[in-house]
């Protein structure tokens, strides 16, 4: 039985079912980890696609930087707790399970109709990694990419300094059960946060 | 490689739709961000799929620039969300109402 | 029909170039209708002097042109003066064109000349009216119009005659429109009147549809090549419709008498010389497309005819003194249709000007009469008048002994005439019931005469009852010179008229019967037989006519309603019209369109309300409206593909 199957067999059902996971674990926490066993999961994929630098980026940056970060700001404010599973809204719950279903059966029918089942990965990408995976994406990257490569690091500048603004402290503090008086039902007029200045200078 | 190439980006669709679930159904803004990363992971794979079909490197080429962008998408997203919590001490999206008739 | 072998004068002929001038003939009233209008307040009496000038003058022109017409050759007589082009429109033409022939020379003549005379008996009799000169602006409005109406060369410009002739017809009888019954009436004038104008208005497009063009010479010329029988007929009974309408025949005959609650001028000019007078004109030049039908003149016969009677005996029921007048137009007119409908034509517009002339002269006789009665008009309460006023009253004589027909005055050539041509072709029936309408005219004209100028006063206001002003007799006694002298024009049915008519309406219908002097004995009989019957029951004394009314009922008061048409049509036409508008307004509108647009605007209302709904505010309610949408469009691409 060839080995690429078999690994594939095996990570395939572990990253669906870690990514169910994430859906019902109650605690946030909880649901960070499995997401990132799915990311593990993933990353393996890419190196079944012959993409080892991927795998490699996955893990650092996916796995590594941004599950943390998740993870540090769900400790941070403390809100691991987990909500409450009860369903306010009506109809939400069957709705988008059954819309999530026919969305897979439409991705089914679509790749079926598209590549078909049966098409295997052709040879010779050996070719295209000439000289190892990195080095043929850098050169690809570098060459042909150059102009959203920059303008993606200058994105990343400009993420860098919103969060540091946005993250600032504020002023004033309302709790969540102030807001939840003045929404009483004899004053219902929807906006009730204008007591708080967007624009106040911070401290 | 013996596995079929529809069978990635079939199981890159399972995730998908499983990313849309958690947008739709959870109610703690943290974790629908969570999902939305995951739907994120599913068209990530999906991409270097339809790359290693066709020989190319520009899908792994486009995975590697969505990620960096959901990297720095988290960033300003969580600073949103700690700033939303700082007023109203909650992260229920539920809460979050106020735009309606 | 010899029309077409005239040929028309140009503009250049006439050695003097006097024809040119045939504009000015309705011009000048056209002025004085503007200046009077707008600056009539200003101008005070000097309105009226103005508009009669205006008219008089148009009188003279009018004279000079008939008078260059009639320098040339009978053949020779037809000139058309083009003003402007009116409608063009592809290959449909349609130019301001006037015409001057004899059947418009004497019937410009007729308008112009009675008409100054009344426009000058209106200066002494509406002085002191409070809108002095808005009068005399629609009264030389009128003259405009109505000159427009027989001076036309085409249909077009008669059809706008027509109708503004109406128009000032409505706004003269409602002239005193305080009084909601003068307002009242006009309105009835206007929209009776409206029935026949539609019908002519058919009978014009149908013209046009045939013979691509209104033009008289066109259509008169090549009638006979356009149209099937049938075709003529159509337009024939459309253009009579017209005609019935204006000259008050049955059935549109319920608008005249009410036409009363006007100014007594008014009455003389409009209803009893000139306008009325219009549907006979129409017939008379429309005759080469009236023979082309089997059907039609013998319509316009049986219409005068029983015209003539219904209304000569609704005349011997009235009490008001112009009402009887009225009936007595009505009856006249009918008498006109008779002519035509044998072909008479000429007889027929001899008649129409020796009508013009007696009609009128008693309509502003009456008005002197109410005058000087203080504004009373019922008949019962006057008597002995000529004492007190006589000039009115022996100019009255002359007129009613006119219409009755005595010899040697105008009407009893006229009607002789007309009789004698029925005789003559056959139509023994229509004699005989002629001479019973002669016989009855007279009998309701007597009764007028009698009851309002002879006998014993019977009231107060008749016994104080003074002469008008000279500015009111004058044209009494012009116009009763007229009227006696007038049978001078046309002592036979080949007289001067007759003969003067010729090229344009044919020659006069011959035949065999009884002798004319015969007919014109029984003619004058009959006349003299009335007169002195009336005599004998309403001024001799020896019957006690109210007594002998009371006995007759119900059959007074059937002729003083005018044989109940009103009341029939107030039944069976008003009472449902009236009952529709009020469904339409209150029903249909009210409730049901207005509904419908309130329902629509409640439904969007409604609509929005459910609509905005779906605005709950929670996000993961529109993140399941973004799948929702997102599968359904992959669905219909998958479907697709």
């Amino acid at each position: 039985m060839p080995l690429d199957n078999v690994v594939f067999w095996v990570f395939a059902p572990i990253s669906i079912a870690s990514a169910i996971g994430m859906l019902v674990m109650r605690n946030a926490v909880h649901a960070a980890l499995f997401l990132v066993v799915n990311l593990f999961c993933v990353a393996v994929m890419y190196l079944l696609l012959d993409a080892p630098f991927l795998f490699a980026v996955q893990i650092i940056v996916y796995a590594g930087a941004i599950m943390v970060l998740f993870l540090f700001v769900i400790m941070l404010l403390g809100v691991d707790r987990g909500d409450d599973l009860r369903e306010r809204l009506l109809a939400q719950r069957p709705l988008a399970i059954l819309l999530a279903i026919a969305f897979i059966a439409e991705i089914f029918v679509a790749v079926r109709a598209g590549i078909g089942f049966a098409t295997k990965a052709p040879d010779g990408f050996d070719a295209v990694n000439e000289g190892g995976n990195a080095r043929a994406l850098a050169e690809v990257l570098f060459r042909d990419y150059f102009l959203p490569f920059e303008i993606t690091s200058i994105l990343l500048i400009i993420a860098a300094i919103a969060a540091m603004v946005l993250a600032q402290r504020r002023a004033r503090v309302i709790t969540q059960a102030e807001l939840e008086q003045r929404r009483s039902p004899s004053t219902d007029r929807g906006s009730a946060v204008d007591d708080v200045d967007v624009a106040e200078v911070p401290r | 490689m013996r596995t079929p190439i529809a069978y990635f980006v079939f199981l890159s669709g399972i995730l998908f739709a499983l990313g849309t679930v958690g947008v739709l159904l959870r109610k703690n803004a943290l974790l629908i961000f969570m999902s939305v990363e995951l739907q994120l992971n599913a068209v990530n794979l999906s991409l270097v799929a339809f790359s290693r079909m066709h020989n190319e490197l520009d899908g792994q080429i486009l995975a590697f620039f969505s990620m960096v962008v959901a990297a720095a998408e988290v960033v300003v997203g969580l600073a949103i969300i700690v700033s939303i919590y700082r007023r109203r001490q909650s992260v229920n999206v539920d809460d979050v109402r106020e735009l309606r008739w | 029909m010899v029309v077409a072998e005239l040929a028309p004068l140009t503009d250049a002929h006439a050695s003097t170039g006097q024809l040119s001038l045939l504009w000015l003939v309705p011009a000048l009233p056209l002025l004085g209708a503007f200046v009077n209008l707008f600056a009539g307040r200003r101008l005070g009496r000097a309105a009226g002097w103005l508009a009669t000038a205006l008219v008089a003058g148009a009188f003279a022109i009018a004279a000079v042109c008939v008078l260059e017409l009639v320098a040339v050759p009978a053949e020779e007589r037809l000139y058309v003066q083009h003003l402007f082009d009116w409608i063009t429109v592809g290959s449909f033409q349609v130019g301001a064109d006037l015409r001057l022939d004899a059947l418009s020379a004497t019937m410009i003549l007729v308008v112009t000349g009675v008409g100054s005379l009344i426009h000058l008996y209106s200066v002494g009799y509406m002085d002191g009216d409070a809108r002095y000169g808005r009068y005399f602006a629609y009264l030389n409005l009128f003259v405009f119009f109505m000159l427009m109406l027989v001076l036309g060369a085409n249909y077009l410009v008669l059809y706008l005659g027509w109708e503004g002739v109406g128009l000032c017809s409505y706004l003269l009888i409602g002239f005193w429109y305080e009084k909601t019954e003068n307002a009242n009436a006009a309105k009835k004038a206007f929209v009776t009147t409206r029935i026949g104008d539609t019908a002519m208005m058919i009978g014009l497009a149908f013209i046009v549809w045939r013979f691509g063009t209104l033009d008289f010479e066109t259509v008169f010329g090549a009638a006979g090549a356009t149209l099937t029988e049938a075709a003529a007929t159509g337009i024939a009974l459309l253009l009579f419709g017209g005609a019935i309408g204006k000259s008050a025949q049955i059935p549109l005959q319920v608008w005249l008498p009410d036409a009363m609650a006007g100014p007594t001028p008014v009455s003389a000019l409009i209803h009893a010389a000139t306008m009325v007078t219009a549907g006979v004109y129409l017939v008379v030049r429309s005759a080469p497309i009236f023979e082309l039908s089997d059907v039609a003149l013998p319509v316009v016969l049986v219409i005068g005819l029983v015209t003539m009677l219904v209304a000569g005996t609704a005349a011997l029921g009235q009490t008001d003194i112009k009402r009887v007048l009225a009936y007595s137009t009505v009856s006249q007119l009918g008498y006109m249709f008779m002519a035509a409908g044998m072909k008479a034509y000429a007889a027929a517009m001899f008649m129409l000007v020796a009508h013009a002339f007696y009609k009128a002269l008693m309509f502003l006789g009456s008005g002197s009469v109410i005058h000087g009665m203080h504004e009373e008009q019922d008949m019962r309460r006057m008597g002995g008048l000529r004492r007190k006023m006589p000039v009115t009253g022996w100019t009255f004589v002359v007129g009613a002994f006119a219409l009755a027909g005595v010899p040697p005055l105008a009407g009893f050539f006229a009607k002789d005439q007309i009789l004698e041509i029925a005789n003559h072709t056959g139509r023994q029936a229509v004699w005989v019931l002629g001479a019973l309408g002669a016989l009855i005219s007279a009998l309701y004209i007597g009764r007028l005469v009698f009851l309002t100028f002879f006998g014993a006063p019977r009231s107060d206001e008749a016994d104080h009852a003074h002469e008008s002003s000279g500015l009111m007799t004058i044209p009494l006694l012009v116009l009763a010179v007229g009227a006696a002298a007038a049978g001078l024009l046309n002592l036979t049915p080949e007289g001067r008229i007759a003969h003067f008519l010729e090229p344009v309406v044919g020659e006069v219908p011959h035949g065999e019967g009884l002798a004319v002097w015969v007919l014109g004995t029984i003619g004058g009989t009959v006349a003299i037989l009335g007169l002195v019957l009336a005599w004998l029951v309403y001024a001799s004394g020896r019957v006690d006519w109210a007594a002998f009314g009371e006995r007759l009922e119900p059959l007074p008061r059937t002729l003083l309603h005018g044989w109940y048409w009103d009341e029939a049509y107030s039944r069976l036409l008003v009472a449902p019209g009236k009952a529709a508008a009020r469904i339409t307004a209150f029903v249909v509108d009210a409730r049901w369109v207005d509904g419908l647009v309130n329902g629509v605007g409640g439904g969007v209302d409604r609509l929005a309300r459910a609509g905005r709904l779906l605005q709950t505010g929670f996000v993961r309610s529109y993140a399941l409206a973004f799948l929702l949408g997102a599968v359904a469009l992959l669905a219909w691409i998958g479907v697709r593909l």
